[in-house]
């Protein structure tokens, strides 16, 4: 299990980087990386050389979440301005212009099937699940507020969601809160299932397992990347390494390792059956917002491959094997 | 029974006296002499009896009256006789001054002896025997030269003289001359064969110096041959033997000593070597009775001295310091102060004051063995050792490099030198102890845990980490450790967290599982400091499991509850965090630390009060002495004075002046505490003293680089805010971006907060609208970067719209500033309803008024621009158009012009040619004119097609409102008509802005009684700003606004009004940091401790 360095775009954005997905292959191309920027726009680069495809603009105030539809024709992004802009991936035709006051958007995930697109929803201490079809709010899933919030307390202890990750099957969804707090939906029964404890830090990434919906990896600001039995509401275990908040977790579509992304300018690669980093890639030179793993598919394209992206404006792509 | 007979006067008679039986007053006898006019000779027997039998008043008594003038009147003619008195005498005074130690009367001794030899002499100047006696005394007198020309002189006139040839002999001794001397002894044995064993012993003593071992002991050897008793040989033969340095050797010398000693008990060199002897073989009580023998029977200094020093020895080694200290002094002062002479008694007198603590005088001892053997490690190692606890680290430091240098295979003195380096110069002192540790591994020692323990240390200081870990590794040596360090086991399976603390299970199903958990004490400070380590290396999970371990084999170990509060803390579980103190103070409930770390937690749990208590506690533990306790209260007054909201001045300035006194007393204690420096330059700069404060940060933040225990962050920020506060702007910028960048990975969004004011102040509004999405992007939860945001975005779309000069470029995006401010608002005012977030809806609400009213109006400028820079456009365009059209007529002008000539030459041709044919003539004309007019017509089409494709491209220009070129079209026609419409846009637009105050100010003045708060916050909202304000911002003096800058709720700079209270000098993460780098520091000492132990 190993990460080799592909390709690198320096200042592929004219600011920080702070969102990246890949966008599953269609019949017509292969997947495309599509990030987002601190300067307001998306855009979708070709693997393996990082070929500019096209920018996206229309977007203020810094695009903070990117999302991509199982299909590979659709696609999302979110900015700090609280809008979620759906759009047709190949014709950058937008497709609608989703919000839901007063709450902001965060994290953004559509379920695996693709029916549902959710969104973490910040201080309205909720995730907001849309359908994908119309585009209507259907439903959504809140978490429980601590019983007296302090006033004094003006920043950590109040719910506020961050983070969103549907489990493989489609039938969980999970959510980190500022408070470290991650909370388990039974999706179909709208229902507030358990929440998993561990974190006392804002959790800014989820993931599922791809080949076990009952694991569950957080990263946070502790520095720690934990992994829990979503079902069993248990922590299975902690590692840590990072010398600084994880910003990004994503598991390898083989199931056998994770990468994360760091303040620490670092993204690691850890090998789940050690429970221990393997590999320590330095070559952003600013905090690591987000990594993700290509999804498999295309019209034989078998390798891996892992792309990471900065505040220091770079898009990296690495070979995954 | 021997006796003389005194022959009496004038008769045959002799009066017998038996010699053993002189009567006790000698003036008796004396009678007799001088009565009967015995012969000289007599005289002398009975002196000399005297003497052997010790009555030494008796033996004076008679020699002087025998030397006195009257004899020499009645014995005038007796010359060798009395010469022989004098000389007895003289010898007798050379005697006296040789033992004498007083030096006057060892003067006296000398003068007396001289003036008797010099009577002797007067008698007869070529007496030999006044010659050997005046040789001899020379001698003693210590001048061998003059004594050799004296023994010269006899010698000259009779060669073969015995007592001149011993006593040049000896004076070639004492010159060190020892083959001479051995000359000089073997002609005595051969003019004298039949001499006394003494002359071999002087043979054997010359052999035996140089070096001539075996003849040595020929020579001793057959002293005892001839007189089996001779003591001297036989303690002579008995050093050789004990020198041979063999058990044989020792055995057989100790034997001869023994000998020795029975033959005569009172030498006390015999006496001496066998209580040296005994001291070694531990035989302390006959050490002792030896030793006073030997005092007892010898009045020779240094045999004294060296039996005090057995004495003092055995007392010593019984660790009864004060009687070894009593002797080792009474040995010094038999050598007269002369450490030349024997300088052991100082060493031993120099260890015992190190062990009574008299450092002073230990350490002058010590340098007394130095002036003697200046190489000697010990002693080197000694001072090295009693200067470093005088505090005089450079001359610690200079004996321990030399000892080092002198042997630089002494491990223990690189020890020693590397912990003297600890504190000064750590990369020094890493390599020292590395040095200690290849000694000791290549003499095969095993090294030490405590030498590992450090120089891991030392790694773990330089940021070496790996090289930490292993020494800290191996100084562990096998353990439970070991296994989880190298991943063996999981930690995951035996569910370590900090959470289960409590749980000790763990460590049962380890044992059942084989393994070993134990901990011996001397590791637990290395495993301390192992899981330290790991912390640093961000491994948590096997630092706690260490920590526990620790805890479950000593509950007792404060330090490691501490961390693992710690690690709880950096994890934000404040509750279990604080389990965990209390917990450590379950075992201690006065200790510093703990309590300390309690009220950091207390603090950051908003329990002002309690943390204050908690700090009062720490305070009093410590009896004000802990500088980490008075700091905690000096942070806790400073907070206090910042973080009310509605600030009371006179609450403020005794918390200030409070702080102040606590961190001056620090430095006061400490005066390179940097905590307390940053902390009173901070005070300093609240007061507006910035130059000072900045002098002070600046020293610090020098001191603070370079160690990975020193983590100042705080010195940064507060630097930086002097440059804000001194409108230095541009280096406050880069102060504020090195620290992120060098101390949170850019994480930490309150700098981040501090950066975006200075862009703000700095009017750079996009920088700092950047540097506020990033910071939202960091903590999404504090809405107060929200606030700011919007209050940024309106400020710098206003400011826009107040530019006399601006395109409709940037009077557009002005517009999208004023929406996205205006949805920021909005969307703050309606989470604001559902939390509480620090700031009114009220405040809210009026920013949102005000941004639409700024959109509003920020719309019409826009279309105002829009317009004036389309008619711009547009009459450029015109112009071009009429300018073309005017080369168009005028090349058409000239072409017709052209052609009329042609035509009228052609005319004039044709009309000479052809005059007669006049209707033809007429049709040709027809056919001439057609062609120009057609052209004609061309012109002005191509003139009407390139309008529209002008005008399409313009519209290109346009972003968005395609049906602006519409109204755009239509205006063009009027172009007064824009104008005047534009005049009345910005009318209204200013109107509206002071209309806006008005009502502002009403509200304020509405809200002023029910709330102060609101007063504050409405102004600090920066509401007044807009038009009236901006025009001010120049002539306001800056100074004013910027002292005020550095205080939290300033009243024009919104963004520090949402700040938290702490954001002025930012300190809050010191006494976190410096709790790390204080138990890391405590720990430390501790490991310094165990090793002078």
């Amino acid at each position: 299990m190993k990460l080799a360095g592909l390709k690198s775009i320096e200042n592929a954005h004219e600011d920080s980087v702070w969102a990246a997905t890949w966008v599953p292959a269609t019949d017509d191309r292969p997947a495309l990386l599509l990030t987002g920027s601190l300067d307001e726009t998306v855009k979708l680069w070709r693997a393996d050389e990082l070929d500019l495809v096209r920018t996206n603009t229309g977007h203020s105030l810094g695009v903070a979440a990117v999302a991509a539809h199982p299909s590979g024709i659709i696609a999302a992004s979110s900015s700090l301005d609280s809008f979620v802009r759906v759009f047709d991936v190949d014709t950058n035709a937008t497709i609608a212009v989703l919000e839901a006051p007063p709450s902001e958007v965060w994290g953004m995930q559509f379920e695996p099937k693709g029916t549902i697109l959710a969104v973490a929803g910040g201080s309205s201490a909720s995730v907001k699940l849309w359908d994908t079809a119309s585009w209507r709010l259907i439903s959504t899933l809140s978490i429980p507020r601590p019983e007296a919030p302090k006033p004094s307390d003006k920043t950590s202890s109040k719910k506020f969601v961050l983070s969103v990750a549907w489990s493989p099957n489609g039938k969980r969804l999970a959510c980190g809160s500022m408070d470290g707090t991650i909370c388990i939906f039974d999706v179909d029964r709208s229902k507030l299932l358990h929440q998993l404890e561990g974190h006392n830090m804002p959790v800014r990434s989820l993931v599922f397992s791809p080949v076990d919906p009952r694991v569950l990896f957080s990263g946070s600001d502790d520095g720690h990347v934990n992994m829990h039995d979503a079902e069993g509401k248990t922590l299975v275990g902690s590692m840590s390494g990072h010398t600084s908040w994880v910003l990004s977790v994503d598991a390898s579509p083989d199931g056998g390792a994770i990468a994360t992304g760091s303040s620490d300018r670092t993204v690691r690669l850890w090998d789940l059956k050690m429970r221990a980093a393997i590999q320590t890639m330095s070559n952003h030179n600013d905090q690591v917002w987000s990594v993700a793993f290509r999804p498999p598919g295309g019209t034989g394209v078998r390798a891996g491959r892992l792309a990471s992206v900065s505040d220091d404006k770079s898009v990296s792509l690495y070979d995954y094997s | 029974m021997a006796s003389v007979y005194i022959p009496v006067q004038n008769s045959e008679e002799e009066v017998r006296v038996v010699l053993d039986q002189l009567p006790r007053d000698a003036s008796d006898i004396l009678d007799i002499l001088k009565a009967e006019q015995a012969p000289l000779d007599l005289w002398l027997i009975i002196a000399r009896e005297y003497f052997k039998q010790g009555k030494i008043d008796q033996f004076r008594l008679i020699l002087t009256e025998g030397s006195s003038n009257d004899i020499d009147e009645y014995y005038a003619d007796v010359k060798y006789e009395r010469i022989a008195i004098l000389n007895a005498l003289g010898a007798y005074h050379s005697y006296l001054a040789k033992t004498e130690t007083k030096q006057k009367e060892k003067e006296d001794h000398f003068i007396a002896a001289t003036q008797f030899y010099n009577r002797a002499s007067r008698i007869d100047m070529h007496e030999p025997s006044t010659w050997v006696g005046k040789g001899q005394l020379l001698l003693a007198k210590g001048e061998p030269d003059n004594a050799f020309q004296a023994f010269k002189i006899v010698l000259d006139n009779a060669p073969d003289n015995v007592p001149a040839l011993l006593g040049q002999a000896s004076v070639e001794f004492n010159r060190g001359r020892f083959s001479e001397s051995l000359q000089l002894y073997k002609r005595v044995l051969q003019v004298y064969p039949g001499c006394p064993a003494a002359v071999r012993l002087g043979i054997g003593l010359c052999r035996y110096k140089l070096g001539q071992l075996d003849k040595a002991r020929q020579a001793f050897d057959r002293v005892l041959q001839l007189d089996p008793d001779n003591v001297e040989a036989l303690v002579a033969l008995g050093i050789m033997d004990l020198q041979a340095n063999d058990s044989l050797g020792m055995r057989k010398g100790m034997e001869r000593m023994q000998q020795a000693f029975e033959i005569y008990p009172y030498c006390a060199a015999a006496l001496n070597y066998l209580a040296n002897h005994f001291f070694f073989t531990g035989q302390h009580f006959l050490v002792e009775q030896l030793t006073e023998t030997a005092l007892a029977v010898s009045t020779h200094g240094p045999t004294k001295s060296h039996s005090f020093y057995n004495l003092a020895r055995s007392y010593h080694s019984k660790e009864d310091y004060e009687k070894a200290g009593m002797y080792y002094m009474a040995a010094i002062k038999e050598t007269k102060n002369n450490p030349q002479e024997f300088v052991f008694p100082y060493f031993g007198l120099g260890q015992v004051q190190l062990k009574l603590g008299e450092l002073k005088g230990s350490v002058s001892n010590f340098e007394k063995v130095l002036e003697v053997y200046p190489d000697n490690c010990e002693t080197l190692k000694a001072l090295g050792y009693l200067y470093t606890q005088l505090g005089k680290t450079d001359k610690a430091l200079e004996y321990m490099r030399k000892a080092t240098k002198l042997d630089p295979r002494d491990a223990q003195a690189f020890v020693g030198l590397g912990e003297l380096l600890i504190s000064s110069d750590t990369g020094a002192a890493l390599d020292a102890f590395k040095m200690a540790r290849t000694l000791m591994k290549k003499g095969g020692q095993e090294v030490p845990i405590e030498v590992l323990n450090d120089i891991g240390v030392l790694h773990f200081e330089k940021e070496e980490f790996e090289s930490a870990l292993d020494n800290f590794k191996e100084a562990l040596g096998d353990g439970i450790w070991i296994s989880f360090l190298d991943e063996k086991e999981k930690l995951e399976e035996t569910g370590v967290s900090v959470l289960g603390y409590k749980d000790t299970g763990i460590f049962h199903r380890l044992t059942e599982s084989g393994h070993s958990v134990d901990l011996p004490w001397n590791k637990v400070t290395t495993l301390f400091n192992l899981a330290r380590l790991l912390e640093q290396l961000h491994k948590t999970e096997t630092a706690t499991f260490l920590y526990r371990l620790i805890l479950f084999k000593y509950p007792g170990y404060i330090d490691a509850y501490l961390r693992l509060a710690a690690t709880a803390k950096a994890q934000n579980n404040l509750p279990l965090a604080i389990e965990l103190v209390n917990e450590a103070l379950k075992v201690d409930d006065k200790n510093p630390n703990a309590l300390s770390l309690l009220g950091e937690l207390e603090l950051k749990n908003d329990d002002w009060v309690k943390a204050k208590e908690t700090f009062r506690a720490a305070n009093d533990a410590t009896d004000g002495k802990d500088s980490y306790a008075i700091l905690s209260l000096g942070n806790w007054n400073y907070f206090a004075a910042m973080r009310n909201e509605k600030r009371n001045p006179k609450l403020e300035a005794t918390h200030l002046e409070k702080a102040k006194e606590l961190y001056t007393k620090v430095l006061t204690q400490h005066n390179s505490n940097m905590y307390a420096a940053n902390g009173s330059g901070i005070i300093l700069a609240e007061k507006g003293q910035f130059d000072i404060a900045k002098d002070l940060f600046t020293q610090v933040q020098e001191a603070a680089s370079g160690s990975v225990f020193l983590q100042m962050p705080d010195v940064w920020v507060n630097l930086a805010h002097v440059y804000f506060a001194q409108g230095n702007f541009a280096l406050a910028v880069k102060m504020y971006q090195n620290c992120l960048r060098k101390f949170f990975y850019n994480t930490d969004s309150q700098i981040l907060l501090y950066l975006a004011r200075t862009h703000y102040e700095a009017e750079h509004w996009q920088e700092c609208k950047k540097t506020l999405l990033r910071a939202i992007h960091l903590t999404p939860s504090n809405y107060t970067f929200r606030f700011d945001l919007g209050a940024v975005m309106q400020k710098s779309s206003s400011s826009t719209l107040q530019k006399k000069k601006r395109t409709a470029d940037e009077v557009r995006s002005t517009v999208t500033e004023a929406e996205n401010a205006v949805r920021v608002f909005t969307q703050l005012s309606a989470a604001s309803d559902l939390h509480v977030h620090g700031f009114d809806s009220k405040k809210i609400q009026t920013h949102v008024q005000y941004c639409t009213h700024l959109l509003e109006g920020a719309k019409v400028h826009r279309e105002a621009a829009e317009r004036e820079e389309l008619q711009n456009r547009q009459r450029l365009e015109v112009a071009r158009q009429a300018a073309l059209a005017e080369e168009a007529r005028r090349k058409a002008e000239e072409h017709r012009k052209n052609q009329l000539e042609k035509r009228k030459q052609e005319d004039e041709l044709r009309r000479l040619k052809q005059e007669e044919e006049k209707f033809q003539r007429i049709k040709e004309q027809w056919k001439s004119n057609t062609p120009g007019s057609k052209r004609k017509e061309r012109a002005e089409d191509d003139d009407g097609e390139a309008r529209p494709s002008e005008r399409k491209r313009k519209k290109g220009g346009k972003r968005r409102k395609k049906d602006k070129s519409s109204r755009v079209r239509h205006y063009e026609d009027d172009e007064e008509e824009t104008a005047t419409m534009d005049d009345r846009n910005e009318l209204e637009d200013e109107d509206a802005n002071t209309n806006y105050n008005r009502e502002e100010d009403e509200n304020q003045d509405t809200e002023e009684p029910v709330d102060d708060d609101a007063h504050d916050l409405l102004a600090a909202a920066g509401l007044e700003d807009p038009d009236a304000d901006d025009n001010d911002d120049e002539v306001r003096a800056s100074v004013a606004r910027r002292r005020r800058a550095l205080s939290s709720s300033d009243e024009e700079g919104e963004l520090m009004e949402t700040s938290q209270p702490n954001s002025s000098p930012q300190k809050e993460n010191s006494p976190a940091r410096q709790d790390e780098g204080n138990v890391e520091g405590e720990e430390e000492d501790a490991n310094l401790d165990e090793e002078e132990d």
